[in-house]
């Protein structure tokens, strides 16, 4: 088990460095650089190059990745290009609101698609898992503005409750008026989950139920109920804590429609505005705070999946 | 807006002025205030309609208090409080929140005194002297001296200046202090507009030293409540500001990148007001209850760029055929729905003071473009014009034209692009791109900007000393009939020669709450040219 997660942790050291070169070279190859796009429409030559001496641009590319590299390594994620202010400052202004969205959306989005998804599987073939399957299909073909369109339309325009976009700051709010600031994104995102969730945890128990000792025990006359939970779910376990894992990976990385949406600063948002302004520093830190999310959820999965499955602990 | 010049009321004395709007404000009822005129002598009718032209005075009187969440569109981890650094509408606003300048800019873009109450020029216009105000505090209580302004001057001077704006002020060769609140410009080339350009956003005074722009210590009247780059930024009320004007308890700012989103912020009464609202909604917005258009009539324009240093793009009848296939009242009427005036192919539009009304404006005539195609020789050679949407109908006006152009024989390839990076790798590069223009305060400035033939911006490279030489000149004429003449000859030269198709002037079209009053209408940029933070207030009541 240990020689397992020291595995695993090495790859992903080595994950996130090549991660960092290839981010690293890869906004090296968009067109203009912080300078230029600082100065925006207003740059002439000679306050370009003024700008990009300050900002240490005119530096060869591996002296700035190095430079970078070492600040990384003892902790520091450096100074933003595009304005002059710590990665570590802009990043902690949205880090606790993606971590709070992620948190509640999984909280409550987790929960309630696996008890749905299991539900279905539990009486596969009845109107009940007909209507579930439809919507959850529904839901995964509608597009996350789509979504996000509807429930603001529903709930801003035609109940009037509620704000269109999320306003105002988080400081100093509890549990339910936090759930109440980002009410529609947390639905949004929650609806996006389950869709996923739903069709996943029901599949991976129905496969786990077509398996001959569920058979067996079909004809011991166990009880369909007791089947699942007794001995279906711990075996459908390691599939489901995988897609649990990747989406909460995503709910971290990869919910900008939804930030941008409903207008709320997220890390999502930052990287693209990062692109935007060609500011490489930030792009490399989410970046490595990105990968070592994926790093760190995945690996919490497989030794979820391991210490699930005895045939995986016990290996002949 | 402003009522005051009623003129029962223009009649009191100002003492009784002050007494009666201090009763109304006191909330005394018409009965109450009717019974204390008739008392001293008036007839119930006169105290009547007093009452009435009081009220009005005082409703249109900026109230003190509340709190107004203003929406702009593009924000992000590049926001700045370095004046010199500004480049977006949201930058000009918070600038203006916080900071003062020497002169203020007015809705016909002249300029008052601000910081500097009294301003002297040599009749040259080459030497310019700007008496500071005495008496005016910065943010953390220091007072502001001849010291800030020759600092924050010079932060825009000289080859390695890092400032956005250090073009407008080039012709200053130095700043001179005279004395602790007086400030001298040597100028090596006369500018009788310098006052004009130093009322503009990036010429907001910053206090003597400041090297750190993570905060903005101003004179302006808000201080610094909150700033965090992309995310929002608060001013409170600065109780010691030495104006009019601050009337608000909070200003709160940020920006709502996506205009569906914006606009829905706005519908449901998230934010007070919003910016660039998309010509599509203005409908809706006209619709709604207790929201208003916020439209300012400028001379920015949007325009398709050709280089004259290369072939094809440098082709004259290619560039008149093109100039005379441009469907300009169709761009105005479905694109900008209205809020636009059509363009004539020269910048200075009717919001410039030195616009030229006597220039014949240019239809769409198929004809006469069909005579310069053909006369171009262009024949089957591809024309491609590269396009993103920078501004709306940027792309819109490409694809009107080639679908005009396809008519006569002439075909356009329109590459559309992203607007990321634009600046950078399109513009100034490729033969034909598109480009959307702010209006600048005065026609000279705009013309030395982009049209002349050194400029940095010469998008066309379009080259013509003898418009270099009437532009310079200009500059030092004091007789309004040779300076009227000038301008006209050089707007009919850009108008017939230059590679800039010009279909329209945009205006600036923002939607505001109606509880929000004191809008001004500076047509320089978004929220009344970003001169707004100063004067609104709301009324509630």
């Amino acid at each position: 088990m240990t020689q397992l997660i020291l595995k695993r942790l090495g790859i992903g050291l080595v994950t996130v460095l090549a991660v960092s070169l290839i981010i690293f070279f890869g906004t090296k190859i968009l067109p203009g650089d912080a300078a230029q796009i600082r100065l925006g429409q207003s740059a002439t030559p000679e306050n370009v190059a003024a700008f990009r001496a300050r900002l240490g641009l005119d530096q060869p590319y591996i002296v700035q990745y190095l430079a970078w590299l070492k600040n990384f390594i003892q902790g520091d994620l450096g100074t933003s290009l595009a304005s002059d202010v710590p990665i570590s400052s802009l990043i902690a202004d949205r880090y606790h609101n993606t971590v709070i969205v992620s948190l509640l959306t999984a909280a409550i989005g987790v929960p309630i698609s696996l008890g749905l998804g299991i539900l279905a599987a539990m009486y596969p073939g009845t109107v009940y898992d007909r209507f579930l399957t439809l919507i959850s299909v529904s839901l995964v073909a509608a597009p996350e503005f789509f979504t996000a369109t509807l429930l603001v339309i529903f709930f801003v325009f035609v109940l009037d409750i509620g704000n269109a976009i999320v306003v105002g700051s988080t400081e100093g709010k509890g549990l339910f008026e936090l759930i109440d600031h980002f009410a529609l994104p947390i639905t949004t995102l929650c609806f996006v989950i389950a869709s996923q969730l739903i069709r996943m945890s029901r599949a991976a128990v129905l496969n786990v139920m077509s398996s001959p000792y569920i058979e067996m025990a079909i004809l011991k006359g166990v009880s369909r109920r007791r089947i699942i939970f007794r001995h279906a779910l711990l075996n459908a376990i390691g599939p489901i804590v995988n897609v649990v894992a990747l989406n909460l990976a995503y709910l971290v990385t990869g919910v900008i429609v939804v930030e941008v949406y409903f207008g709320y600063n997220g890390l999502a948002t930052l990287i693209v505005q990062g692109v935007q302004t060609r500011d490489y520093v930030l792009i490399q830190g989410l970046g490595m705070i990105f990968c070592l999310t994926y790093v760190i959820l995945m690996l919490i999965a497989d030794i979820a999946a391991y210490a699930s499955n005895a045939r995986l602990r016990h290996p002949k | 807006m402003f009522k005051r010049n009623n003129p029962v009321f223009e009649m009191l004395s100002p003492a009784d002025r002050e007494l009666y709007m201090s009763m109304v404000k006191k909330g005394a009822s018409r009965r109450e205030f009717m019974g204390y005129l008739m008392a001293a002598g008036a007839t119930a009718a006169a105290s009547s309609t007093m009452f009435s032209s009081i009220s009005d005075a005082w409703a249109a009187t900026p109230k003190r208090g509340g709190r107004i969440v203003m929406a702009a569109d593009q924000h992000g981890p590049n926001d700045t409080l370095d004046p010199a650094l500004f480049t977006s509408a949201a930058d000009y606003f918070r600038g203006r929140m916080y900071y003062g300048s020497l002169t203020r800019l007015t809705k016909n873009l002249g300029y008052e005194p601000e910081l500097a109450e009294e301003i002297l020029s040599n009749d040259a216009a080459t030497e310019w002297t700007f008496k500071i105000r005495k008496g005016v505090e910065f943010h953390d209580g220091k007072t502001l001296t001849a010291d800030d302004v020759i600092y924050t001057m010079n932060r825009h001077m000289g080859a390695d200046s890092i400032s956005n704006a250090s073009s407008m002020v080039a012709m200053v060769d130095r700043w001179e202090k005279v004395n602790d609140y007086e400030v001298k410009a040597v100028l090596s080339s006369p500018n009788a507009d310098l006052p004009i350009a130093l009322g503009t956003f990036h010429f907001k005074i910053v206090q003597e030293g400041t090297t750190d722009f993570t905060t903005a210590v101003g004179t302006g009247p808000y201080k610094v409540k909150e700033f965090k780059p992309g995310v929002r930024a608060v001013g409170a009320r600065f109780d010691n500001y030495w104006g009019e004007g601050g009337y608000l308890d909070e200003i709160e700012h940020f920006g709502i990148g996506d205009p569906v989103a914006r606009l829905n912020a706005f519908l449901a009464g998230d934010v007070d007001g919003m910016v660039n609202l998309p010509p599509k909604a203005i409908a809706q917005v006209e619709a709604a209850a207790g929201k208003e258009i916020w439209s300012l009539e400028s001379s920015a324009f949007i325009n398709i760029a050709c280089r004259k240093d290369m072939d094809p793009s440098g082709n004259h009848d290619l560039i008149m055929a093109m100039k005379y296939l441009m469907d300009r009242k169709r761009l105005v009427k479905g694109v900008y729905k209205g809020q636009a005036s059509i363009g004539n192919d020269h910048p200075i539009g009717p919001a410039y003071f030195d616009h030229s009304p006597d220039i014949p404006q240019r239809e769409m005539d198929p004809e006469k473009a069909k005579y310069h195609f053909d006369k171009s020789g262009i024949g089957n050679t591809r024309i491609p014009i590269t396009a993103a949407e920078v501004a709306p109908g940027t792309i819109d006006q490409c694809l009107f034209l080639q679908r005009e152009a396809a008519k006569i024989g002439l075909n356009i390839d329109v590459n559309k692009v992203t607007t990321d990076g634009y600046w950078g790798s399109v513009w100034l590069k490729d033969p034909m791109c598109v480009v959307a223009w702010n209006m600048r305060p005065t026609a000279n400035l705009m013309m030395t900007l982009a049209f002349k033939s050194d400029a940095a911006w010469n998008e066309t490279y379009h080259q013509d000393p003898e418009f270099d030489k009437i532009l310079v000149e200009v500059r030092g004429v004091t007789d309004a009939a040779k300076r009227k003449e000038m301008y006209h000859v050089l707007q009919e030269k850009i108008h017939n020669e230059n590679g800039s198709i010009i279909p329209l002037y945009r205006n600036y079209v923002d939607a505001v709450s109606s509880r929000v009053k004191g809008l001004t209408h500076v047509p320089l940029n978004n929220f009344g040219g970003a001169e707004s933070p100063v004067t609104m207030w709301v009324d509630d009541a």
